[in-house]
């Protein structure tokens, strides 16, 4: 082991590079693995404790790669890219199990089902769902524009967003199962983890939400910029949300967040780039396009302080726990890829 | 850490068969050096098959606010968010729009979105314009003058269709709608690359750099008849006319093919800038002056014009020669005189004659201006006005500033940048204003008032 550079609680563990922007980092197989894609279409699977590489294929969506996601489970990981392409890997042996041709527009985003039966794709204005073997089960009709995120809110309920609305599907009746209008274009979506509370992103800077049982709605407005990167703590008590160099936390604790105010994570000199929440606690870690990841550590009513910092090479692209949340992985736009051990 | 240089972007508008998708194909497949990414909204006549060609759907978003100047497009932001993290790849980004668009969802969105605008940067917008129909398409619809008004470049395409003296007028009358825009004629897109992209259109130096006054000259006059003369005394004659005086310049050895034309007018522009001298009937009119011609008495005026060796003059007058039934003779030793023929002439179209409601007017003015009164004055005008305010650029001369600042601005979005030091160069302000149905005159007032 090499001596670790130490900032708070974050100590720096192996560094990687990949051959472009990085677009995402994801924990498999227990944490035994970090899987990192690049722009360029190239993906790498790391030892999660060394940093050595598994295993590698480069440029494997023709044009570049756009999103990934590894499914429940932490045992395979979905690519898919400007092709129209959707690839399922096999995280333990790098074997590319499923190739599914969705069409011709860019898959933007992908989602795996909570029991991780299905993987929802999205295509220009149409999000297709297909099961483990590569079959599509569901097709939606046309969205009214671009669908701009996708998340499970049941086990067989899909929630979309696109300008002007979010919609729920039941993918077996093929069933709207509910439509929650508002006149705005959502750039980012949320689900809280009872799935009662979306939450989304808009592009006139607010944060627009919904409860799903009552109907009632509610904008938070006054950030400086879209806030597209969004996320919930693991009890939903806590709503992260970026839009500015600022990370504005609402609280749902009580009756809030209407008429609250925020907490306000005020270190970071460039926009927030990616937020994700420990998967248990209230520890929370913001990347920013000034190259810099910070832990909080957070209360109940929003507010925290920093307990860890670290610089990467350039915007972090990306922000991924362990599963039992004693290391974090970062990646940025230069394609470093870093990890860091928690201490306590 | 290294942020790298924002990439440039040009807009490319024009109606349904303008020559877009030829002019794109020309940029792409001429040797200029550049990665360009073109995102591709309609599919034209001709197939692009060269570069990295996105199709997309416009997919224009309005704010939950509902105000027009916030509409965005939604489609640009996500390509270009995707595009951006492989900057490797390309080094230009060209947006071509659909026919029918409006031009300002396009270049606000390189102003709303932050992390576009950090990424990106407007270089230009280029409308092409098909010099056989855009006089119908003008009035059936407001995205033609919408197209133009927002322009940087014209290009006045399939110029083959019209007659010159045609060609003329349409271009008055474009510049009328915008005087901020270069105009280009071509007849199947084959402009040059340059006079497209790497504009800086949104860079003022390159554009003052390139036309000193920033503004396409006007001229101040209506006429201009070249003659063929020899040696001797000549007799400029003059019956009653609509005005009670005229300006007037001879330029000597003036050409008659178009450049020697031109660049007559460029010489005439100076020469009328010059305080003129006021004559009176039957004087001499010197060369290469500005001069007054003083027609008050009734009937016919007589002005003399001596000619030391045979050449070709240019007479640049304020009005045709027809307004004035204005006539040349050769004053012959024998009393006798024989009227000399025009050899060519061309007639400069009038300005302020246009009935278009978008139109465009520039606001020059020396001095110093207090930065609290100009920006309370903005911000009102473009907060009532914003909407039919299509674009303002220049440039403006703050009081205790040592650095010229920068305006520019769509709908209501505006960005003011320090620039240049001022040093030597007198202290100025130009101002243009692009837009429909705009009050001239309260706009100039309230430029005005900010002046210390």
């Amino acid at each position: 082991m090499k001596s670790s550079r130490r900032a708070g609680i974050l100590r720096e563990g192996w560094t990687a590079h990949v051959n472009d922007y990085a677009i995402g980092c994801d924990w498999g197989l227990n944490g035994d693995v970090l899987v990192v894609c690049d722009a360029l279409g190239d993906i790498k699977a790391f030892n999660g404790k060394s940093g050595k590489l598994l295993w590698e294929f480069t440029e494997i969506h023709d044009n570049g790669l756009l999103t990934t996601s590894v499914n429940p489970e932490g045992s395979l990981v979905a690519t898919a890219g400007q092709d129209g392409n959707v690839f399922i890997w096999d995280l333990s042996s790098g074997i590319c199990a499923t190739k599914f041709k969705i069409g011709s527009g860019w898959i933007e985003h992908l989602s795996w089902s909570q029991d991780g039966k299905y993987l929802a794709a999205t295509c220009s204005r149409n999000v297709h769902v297909i099961n483990e073997k590569g079959e599509e089960i569901w097709k939606s009709e046309p969205h009214p524009s671009t669908v701009s995120a996708i998340e499970w809110s049941k086990k067989n309920e899909l929630a979309t967003a696109c300008y002007g609305r979010v919609a729920f599907y039941d993918v077996k009746s093929s069933k709207l199962s509910q439509k929650l209008e508002w006149k705005g274009s959502l750039v980012s979506m949320v689900l809280s983890p009872d799935g009662d509370i979306v939450a989304c992103g808009s592009q006139d800077n607010s944060v627009h939400f919904w409860r799903r049982s009552t109907a009632s709605d509610s904008m938070m407005s006054g950030y400086p910029g879209k806030p597209s990167s969004l996320d919930f703590d693991h009890s939903g008590t806590l709503l992260a949300t970026g839009g500015g160099e600022i990370v504005t936390v609402w609280s749902f604790q009580n009756s809030g967040p209407e008429g609250t105010r925020p907490g306000q994570l005020e270190l970071q000199s460039k926009p927030i780039s990616c937020l994700s929440f420990a998967p248990r606690g209230k520890q929370l870690a913001s990347g920013s396009r000034d190259g810099t990841v910070i832990v909080w550590s957070l209360k109940n009513d929003g507010d925290g302080n920093a307990v860890g910092a670290a610089m990467m090479t350039d915007q972090v692209s990306d922000i991924s726990w362990r599963p039992d949340g004693r290391a974090l992985a970062a990646t940025d736009g230069k394609g470093q890829v870093t990890t860091w051990r928690i201490s306590k | 850490m290294n942020f790298n240089e924002k990439v440039p972007v040009t807009i490319l508008t024009g109606f349904l068969g303008s020559g877009k998708t030829t002019l794109l194909n020309r940029i792409l497949t001429e040797e200029h050096g550049k990665r360009i990414a073109v995102i591709e909204n309609e599919f034209g006549e001709v197939g692009i098959d060269q570069g990295l060609v996105i199709n997309a759907d416009e997919e224009v978003f309005e704010m939950s606010n509902g105000c027009i100047c916030c509409t965005v497009r939604g489609d640009l932001i996500r390509i270009l968010g995707n595009l951006m993290k492989r900057r490797d790849k390309f080094d230009y980004v060209l947006v071509e729009t659909t026919g029918l668009a409006d031009p300002g969802p396009v270049a606000q969105t390189f102003f709303m979105d932050d992390e576009i605008r950090d990424e990106f940067t407007l270089d230009g917008i280029v409308t092409l314009v098909d010099a056989g129909h855009i006089d119908q398409q003008l009035g059936r619809s407001d995205e033609s003058s919408e197209q133009v008004a927002f322009a940087d470049v014209l290009v006045l395409n399939k110029t083959d269709l019209l007659s010159n003296e045609s060609l003329d007028e349409l271009e008055s009358r474009l510049r009328g709608m915008n005087k901020m825009a270069r105009v280009v004629r071509s007849q199947q897109a084959n402009v040059p690359v340059d006079t497209v992209l790497n504009l800086g259109a949104f860079d003022l130096d390159q554009v003052l750099e390139r036309r000193p006054t920033f503004l396409e000259p006007e001229y101040p006059f209506e006429w201009t008849g070249v003659y063929l003369v020899e040696a001797g005394t000549y007799a400029l004659t003059l019956e009653e006319g609509p005005d009670p005086n005229m300006s007037i310049a001879i330029r000597l050895e003036q050409g008659t093919d178009d450049p020697s034309l031109n660049e007559g007018a460029e010489w005439c522009v100076r020469r009328y800038a010059e305080s003129p001298e006021v004559l009176s009937p039957g004087s001499v009119i010197p060369p290469e002056r500005h001069i007054d011609l003083q027609l008050q008495s009734d009937g016919r005026k007589s002005f003399c014009i001596e000619v030391d060796k045979p050449t070709k003059i240019g007479l640049f007058t304020q009005h045709t020669a027809e307004e004035f039934d204005m006539k040349l003779f050769k004053s012959d030793s024998d009393a006798s005189s024989t009227q000399i023929p025009i050899e060519v002439e061309r007639t400069w179209v009038a300005q302020h004659e246009h009935d278009d409601e978008v139109g465009s007017f520039a606001i020059e003015r020396d001095g110093d201006v207090d930065i609290k009164l100009m920006n309370a004055w903005l911000s009102k005008l473009l907060a009532e006005k914003g909407i039919d305010i299509f674009r303002m650029k220049g440039f403006v001369s703050i009081f205790g500033e040592s650095r010229r600042f920068v305006f520019q601005g769509v709908h209501m979005l505006f960005d003011a940048q320090p620039e240049k030091e001022w040093g030597d160069m007198p202290r100025q302000n130009q101002l243009v204003f692009i837009g429909r149905n705009l009050d001239e005159e309260e706009i100039r007032e309230g430029f005005d008032g900010c002046l210390i």
